[in-house]
């Protein structure tokens, strides 16, 4: 007797744990901003789900969604974090095209006889990092504002990557590396699970460290945390170098996706990862949205660029679509009791 | 209450001796004196420009005084900046707060002090969340401390700042901190000022607390003793038991009252024409309808203390805000509600506090400033015309006595009065009607107050009607023909002060307040 009515209780139990559990998810999905992208996300597959008569959602095109969003998603996990400080960083493209050329002449390639291997991932990191550090240090020291001090580093590090290299393709020839990076595990492209990984030790590092508390509080009133003790520059300085350093990591995986590293292999880089940080629902006033909004907002781009490629969409329309979800998106998120005017 | 304040005269936590504070100008403090018992309720009064911010922020390390010795328990110490002072248990709450408002209410309690509830390099939310629930258990606030603070009442903020500020001081090992609260009760709606009170009375218990606020009613009920301040000077202090209303205000206001100071004998009548007539104007939430107007070279002042929805009328007039009712008309013609070049079209000039970020372009030169309101008289074949421009500028600037080396100087460069002057001349090269003018002398020298004091008297004569709200009493007193006094949101009264008959300002003052 007593074990069915154990039984019976514990089903009571877990009937009242379950609206409970559910009610917590709710609550955490609001706290984290991530509901409207979701329901976004949710109701552009099943557009495209219908539209393409199911082919949308065929493993392959799955497949092929989540290695396309792998790269992005990287990209503005590290954008975003200059979004959350109140500025934005606008040096991806020159930091990615000065990390390609680094990344073909160091790796096993056509023209020398170099061949670093895994090494190429530091020294890919440490670029990104070095480029970091002078935006920062642009920014703070100089008191450039970020928008400038990053857009002119950017058209350096180009100009750098266009006088090595002058526009040459270069082969990467490390087999290995090129298989490991376009492989999968149970059917889940490995470039997608390693971006699953730096989204989460990112949103660890934002949630539950005094860091990432600094970067939010800096964000949201950069007055009140310098009062209260931040050392603001320190922490934008810091900001700014991890997104050089994810840049860098960003573009030596896209260098190796490809085989293929050029000077031009930023370009068109910049615009899908403003869109994303903004999709996902990153304020760009600042202090609103972490590394699973960049990724989720990366996420979403991409699947309706894809399905809008299955729908065979005029390709210039495509653009389009995608300048006014980059308007549309910035104007749903921006907090406008921020801004006195808008310049 | 007694006890209280016979165990303060024994033992002074903090004690500011002597503090003088000069600013180019103007000496805000005159070697003035303060004493903060243990567990005091230390009530601190005085005009606006009386020196009280200033003091406090000496308090806190956010201003260092030219001279005077600050000394805690008993030793000297000096306040580089704000992290000083919450090492030494001196912490403010600020009127505007200072909280992040994207942070949640535990994020903030802790914030740049997480060190504790750190284990390698991760900080535990658990234990975080735990502190805070304890610490707002301790001052009996009870909301979910994982809210942004964004999304929480400026009640539940200020009590918010007031646990962050008492766990600061523990953790620095202080066990009787000095707690200065800056207004407190102005956001506040009854109920919650007298929860307020009741809280800081408990609070007294474990520290000292200074009150600052213009309601003398709720400082007299509530504090052990008063420091009035008057022009950067102690005028006296005295326990609240013994204190009335009617003796502080009195000292608050102060006797020194010069009659010619305002150019009183040069005060004009009102003329016969009407120029700004108001019927039921009203916005919900922060004035209730009310009707006035404005005669021709009339000076009106319009009386209150902050909150009672003076500066919400004057954005209305101007147009920067749209009314819920009523209307606004000027010589006769009704104005478009919430268009800020509609008002400017039908002549209202608006000369804000703020003159550096919304009066002047301080980064143009002194002729465009004073050019900007009228470029399209300044044509010459549908293009500006250079010559037109200098002469319209030179003329304004000889008018109003602008002292610049030449009309191609920044405004940036001038001095303050010299910035009104200019922010006034390009009203007047518009052919203003109607000047509302928010606290034109603030921040100017006695000069300069002086010859603005005039430029006001001569527009009058003119027949320019002026609405004016200024930074004392006396000055509204003096200015002024007639004087609104608004409270809570509502027109109270309406006061005569024509030369030779003008109030006593105790008599406002108890309107006031």
């Amino acid at each position: 007797m007593t074990t069915v009515s154990d039984r019976l209780s514990r089903l009571a139990s877990i009937r009242e744990w379950i609206p409970a559990a559910l009610a917590a998810v709710g609550v955490w999905l609001r706290r984290t901003g991530t509901v409207a992208q979701i329901l976004t996300l949710v109701a552009l597959v099943g557009v495209f789900a219908i539209g393409t008569k199911g082919k949308y959602l065929s493993p392959a095109n799955i497949q092929t969604i989540l290695s396309l969003a792998a790269i992005p998603a990287i990209l503005a996990i590290g954008l975003h974090l200059t979004v959350v400080l109140g500025g934005i960083d606008l040096s991806v493209q020159g930091v990615a095209s000065l990390v390609a050329i680094f990344v073909g002449l160091l790796m096993k390639n056509q023209y020398n006889s170099n061949d670093v291997g895994l090494w190429i991932i530091p020294i890919s990191l440490g670029i990104g990092g070095v480029a970091g550090v002078i935006n920062g240090v642009l920014n703070t020291r100089l008191r450039i504002p970020s928008f400038i001090a990053t857009l002119g580093m950017s058209w350096v590090l180009y100009g750098m990557a266009v006088y090595i290299n002058r526009a040459v393709n270069i082969q990467i020839l490390d087999e290995r590396i090129f298989k490991a990076i376009n492989g999968m595990v149970f059917g889940i492209p490995n470039i997608a699970i390693l971006a699953v990984i730096v989204a989460i030790i990112m949103q660890f590092i934002q949630d539950r460290t005094q860091f990432g508390r600094y970067l939010y509080a800096i964000g949201g009133d950069e007055a009140v945390a310098q009062q209260g003790g931040v050392k603001v520059e320190k922490i934008k300085i810091i900001v700014f170098t991890i997104a050089g350093i994810i840049y860098g990591l960003g573009a030596a995986l896209l260098a190796c996706r490809l085989g293929v590293a050029t000077s031009r292999m930023g370009n068109g880089l910049l615009f899908p990862t403003i869109t994303a940080v903004a999709v996902g629902g990153v304020a760009l006033t600042g202090g609103l949205g972490g590394a699973k909004n960049a990724a989720l907002g990366a996420l979403i781009v991409t699947s309706l660029n894809d399905g809008m490629v299955l729908m065979h969409v005029n390709p210039y329309a495509q653009q389009a679509v995608n300048g006014v979800v980059l308007i549309a998106a910035v104007a749903l998120t921006l907090d406008r009791k921020k801004l006195g005017f808008v310049k | 209450m007694n006890d209280t304040s016979s165990r303060a005269s024994q033992e002074p936590v903090l004690a500011l001796r002597q503090i003088t504070k000069e600013f180019p100008g103007v000496v805000a403090l005159d070697r003035v004196d303060l004493t903060i018992g243990r567990n005091e309720l230390l009530g601190l009064v005085g005009e606006n420009g009386a020196g009280k911010s200033v003091l406090m922020k000496i308090m806190i390390g956010l201003i260092q005084p030219d001279g005077g010795t600050i000394k805690l328990h008993g030793e000297q110490i000096t306040l580089k900046n704000s992290s000083d002072a919450i090492r030494s248990g001196i912490g403010m709450v600020f009127q505007e707060g200072s909280l992040v408002p994207n942070l949640s209410v535990m994020e903030n309690l802790f914030l740049c002090n997480e060190a504790g509830f750190r284990k390698l390099g991760i900080l535990s939310l658990r234990s975080m969340r735990a502190a805070a629930r304890e610490l707002l258990a301790q001052i009996k606030l009870h909301i979910d401390v994982d809210l942004p603070v964004a999304e929480i009442g400026p009640a539940e903020r200020q009590m918010v700042e007031i646990a962050r500020l008492l766990w600061l001081s523990k953790l620095y090992g202080h066990d009787n901190p000095v707690l200065i609260m800056d207004e407190p009760t102005t956001v506040l709606a009854d109920k919650e000022r007298e929860t307020l009170f009741s809280i800081l009375q408990d609070i007294r218990n474990r520290a000292s607390i200074v009150l600052i606020s213009h309601r003398l009613q709720e400082i007299v009920e509530n504090c052990s003793r008063i420091v009035v301040l008057k022009d950067g000077k102690n005028v006296t202090e005295m326990p609240a038991s013994e204190s009335r209303l009617l003796k502080i205000e009195q000292l608050m206001v102060g006797h020194s009252f010069s009659a010619d100071r305002f150019h009183e004998d040069e005060q004009r009548t009102r003329g016969e024409k009407e120029i700004l007539r108001v019927e039921n104007l009203g916005k919900a939430g922060w004035f209730q309808p009310l009707s006035f107007t404005v005669g021709e070279g009339e000076i009106v002042g319009l009386i209150g203390l902050v909150g009672s929805g003076k500066e919400e009328v004057c954005k209305c007039l101007a147009g920067l805000e749209r009314a819920d009712s009523g209307s606004i008309s000027l010589d006769g013609k009704k104005l478009p509600s919430g268009s800020p070049s509609g008002a400017v079209r039908a002549g209202i000039g608006h000369i804000p506090i703020d003159r550096r970020s919304e009066g002047l372009a301080l980064m143009m030169n002194v002729a465009d400033n004073v050019n900007l309101l009228v470029l399209n008289r300044l044509k010459a074949g549908g293009l500006l015309s250079p010559v037109r421009e200098r002469k319209n500028a030179h003329h304004w600037v000889s008018e109003c006595q602008i002292k610049t080396p030449s009309i191609a100087t920044l405004c940036a460069n001038l001095s303050g009065g010299n910035q009104q002057k200019t922010v006034i001349s390009k009203w007047l090269s518009s052919r203003v009607r109607l000047l509302i003018l928010d606290h034109p002398t603030r921040g100017v020298d006695v000069g300069a107050k002086d010859e603005i004091y005039k430029l006001m008297r001569r527009l009058a004569k003119e027949g320019i009607g002026m609405l004016v709200m200024c930074d004392t009493l006396e000055e509204d007193i003096g200015l002024a023909n007639r004087m609104l006094i608004m409270k809570d949101g509502r027109l109270v009264e309406e006061i005569d002060s024509s030369p030779k008959k003008k109030p006593d300002p105790k008599d406002i003052i108890s309107l006031i307040v």
